[in-house]
């Protein structure tokens, strides 16, 4: 059997904001294609410049990324990215078809128009995320889970091969969150899926593999994460002791 | 005394008049609904002040040191660019304190220009004219000039609206496709300073803020859709022109002030409009 290809791969990276004050120090992961992996921790402590990192709007101090073999600085990279969907000024004069294009700017031609192709392929992304009779409603006038998947059809109209999500979930109610996991289980074949979120219970029920990020990054299997996390109490050690694990497994 | 439609017929310079106002409108539409969907309507006020500095540099120039090609439109225009460059790059570099900063462009180019207007002969009609605008002045040169910079601000935006749509909403996402986000943001500034001075020739540079926000501002009110607003953006403004020539025609009120006072007038209407309707 084929080993999975190596997605995204970061190497002994640190990065501060100001000197001597590193935010990120000697972090080193791997994610495989296909991957479907869950960032969390607390605030302050670094997912956002992760995040930031990943996408080549930063440079490390040291160390090296890579995303399928490639720097993450050289744009148009292979990263299809979603934020926070209440990051938007509501009022501004988009529809969704002119919101998820967008995801195709980097193939628009000298004259500034979009093809047919990438009028399709947008179509698609707006069908996969379930929002086709939403085409040309305003972005503004969407409910926020709406506007999330909204944000994920942008991001899957660049054909990405790395999906990251920036805390997707925040504000949106129970059924817009079922929604949201139909449509990431959905669309997860041959995608590798980076999703930074502060709801652990619910993505611990969906990933293989969580990234504790605090100052550095731990690589943690679902069980060992500990409840505490779940009620925003992050302590250090970030994991479980071995006996801590035990009786949770016993427990459970 | 002629009605304001034979009086047009009759007088080409108030002809030239509608046609710099019409003209003038199209740019300020579309740059126009560019800055309020970009939130930038403070950093455009600094950039339509500073072009004062200019239009004083070169008016100096031209009536002391008889230097026959400068012209303060060339001034305006230059100043207008620079100042766009400064605050665009003072924007990118310096966020902490970019508000005040910005600030001292507006006072400091305003300053210049009045300092350089005051050693011109003939400075208080001169300043009150550039200040306030004054829609007779519009030469046939000049309406060939503004012409050429509508086409250029057009082909531009045509060729560029999803790159501009781009980095106004998201330049994140606009970053991530490998647009070049600081230059087109710079790109806009400097749309911004020629639509400056085109809308100045029509309401002098303290009433071109009014020309550049409102339109857009009510057009914004009626679409969900940024090229739909500045079409209703560039009718507005049309209609706000033609009706404040007119009122200020049959009034003998200024132009540039009758225009201001027609889109603020229409602005507070729609808004009361737009409240009771929610």
């Amino acid at each position: 059997m084929n080993e999975p290809k190596l997605a995204v791969s970061v190497k002994g990276i640190s990065f501060g904001y100001t000197k001597d004050e590193p935010v990120l120090k000697n972090v080193s992961f791997d994610i495989a294609e296909g991957e479907f992996v869950g960032i969390i921790g607390p605030n302050g402590g670094g997912k956002t410049t992760l995040l930031k990192l990943l996408m080549g709007f930063i440079e490390p101090w040291e160390g090296q990324i890579s995303i399928f073999s490639k720097s993450a600085t050289s744009y148009p990279n292979d990263i299809g990215y979603v934020p926070q969907a209440l990051h938007y000024d509501r009022t501004f004069p988009i529809s969704v078809i002119d919101l998820v294009l967008q995801g195709r700017l980097s193939r628009l031609s000298w004259t500034g128009r979009y093809s047919k192709q990438d009028r399709e392929i947008a179509h698609h992304a707006i069908d996969q995320v379930n929002l086709t009779d939403f085409c040309d409603k305003s972005f503004g006038t969407l409910s926020g889970g709406q506007a999330q998947r909204a944000l994920i059809a942008r991001a899957l109209a660049t054909e990405p091969k790395v999906l990251l999500l920036d805390e997707p979930l925040a504000a949106v109610d129970v059924q817009a969150e079922a929604d949201f996991y139909e449509v990431m289980h959905k669309i997860r074949k041959n995608l590798t899926i980076i999703m930074v979120t502060h709801d652990i219970q619910a993505i611990i029920q969906h990933v293989k593999r969580v990234l504790c990020v605090q100052g550095s990054v731990m690589s943690l299997e679902p069980g060992q994460v500990c409840e505490h996390f779940a009620l925003g109490l992050y302590h250090f050690p970030l994991i479980l002791t071995p006996e801590q694990h035990f009786a949770k497994t016993n427990f459970n | 005394m002629d009605s304001f439609f034979e009086a047009i017929s009759k007088n080409s310079l108030l002809l030239y008049a509608l046609l710099a106002a019409l003209v003038a409108s199209v740019v300020g539409g579309i740059i126009g609904s560019y800055v309020i969907v970009k939130r930038i309507a403070f950093i455009s006020g600094s950039i339509s002040h500073s072009v004062l500095a200019g239009i004083g540099f070169f008016l100096w120039l031209e009536r002391t040191q008889q230097i026959a090609f400068a012209s303060p439109l060339q001034g305006a225009l230059l100043a207008g660019v620079a100042s766009a460059m400064l605050i665009g790059w003072i924007h990118l570099k310096y966020r902490q304190r970019e508000d005040a900063v910005i600030a001292a462009v507006w006072s400091v180019g305003t300053a210049i220009g009045v300092l350089f207007i005051s050693q011109t002969p003939g400075y208080n009609v001169e300043l009150t004219n550039f200040l306030v605008g004054n829609l007779l002045w519009v030469s046939p040169q000049d309406l060939i000039f503004l012409s050429i910079l509508d086409i250029a601000v057009i082909l531009t935006c045509y060729l560029l609206h999803y790159r501009l749509l781009a980095i106004c909403f998201d330049e994140d996402q606009a970053r991530l496709q490998g647009l070049s986000v600081n230059r087109l943001y710079l790109l806009l500034l400097s749309l911004i300073a020629v639509t400056v001075v085109l809308l100045m020739q029509v309401v002098g540079i303290m009433l071109v803020m009014t020309m550049l926000t409102l339109p857009a501002t009510v057009a914004n009110l009626f679409t969900n859709k940024l090229s739909r607003m500045m079409g209703i953006s560039i009718l507005l403004s049309m209609a706000f022109c033609f009706v404040g020539m007119f009122l200020s025609f049959h009034l003998d009120w200024p132009a540039g002030a009758t225009i201001a006072l027609v889109a603020g007038i229409t602005y507070a209407i729609t808004l009361l409009a737009a409240y009771r309707k929610k």
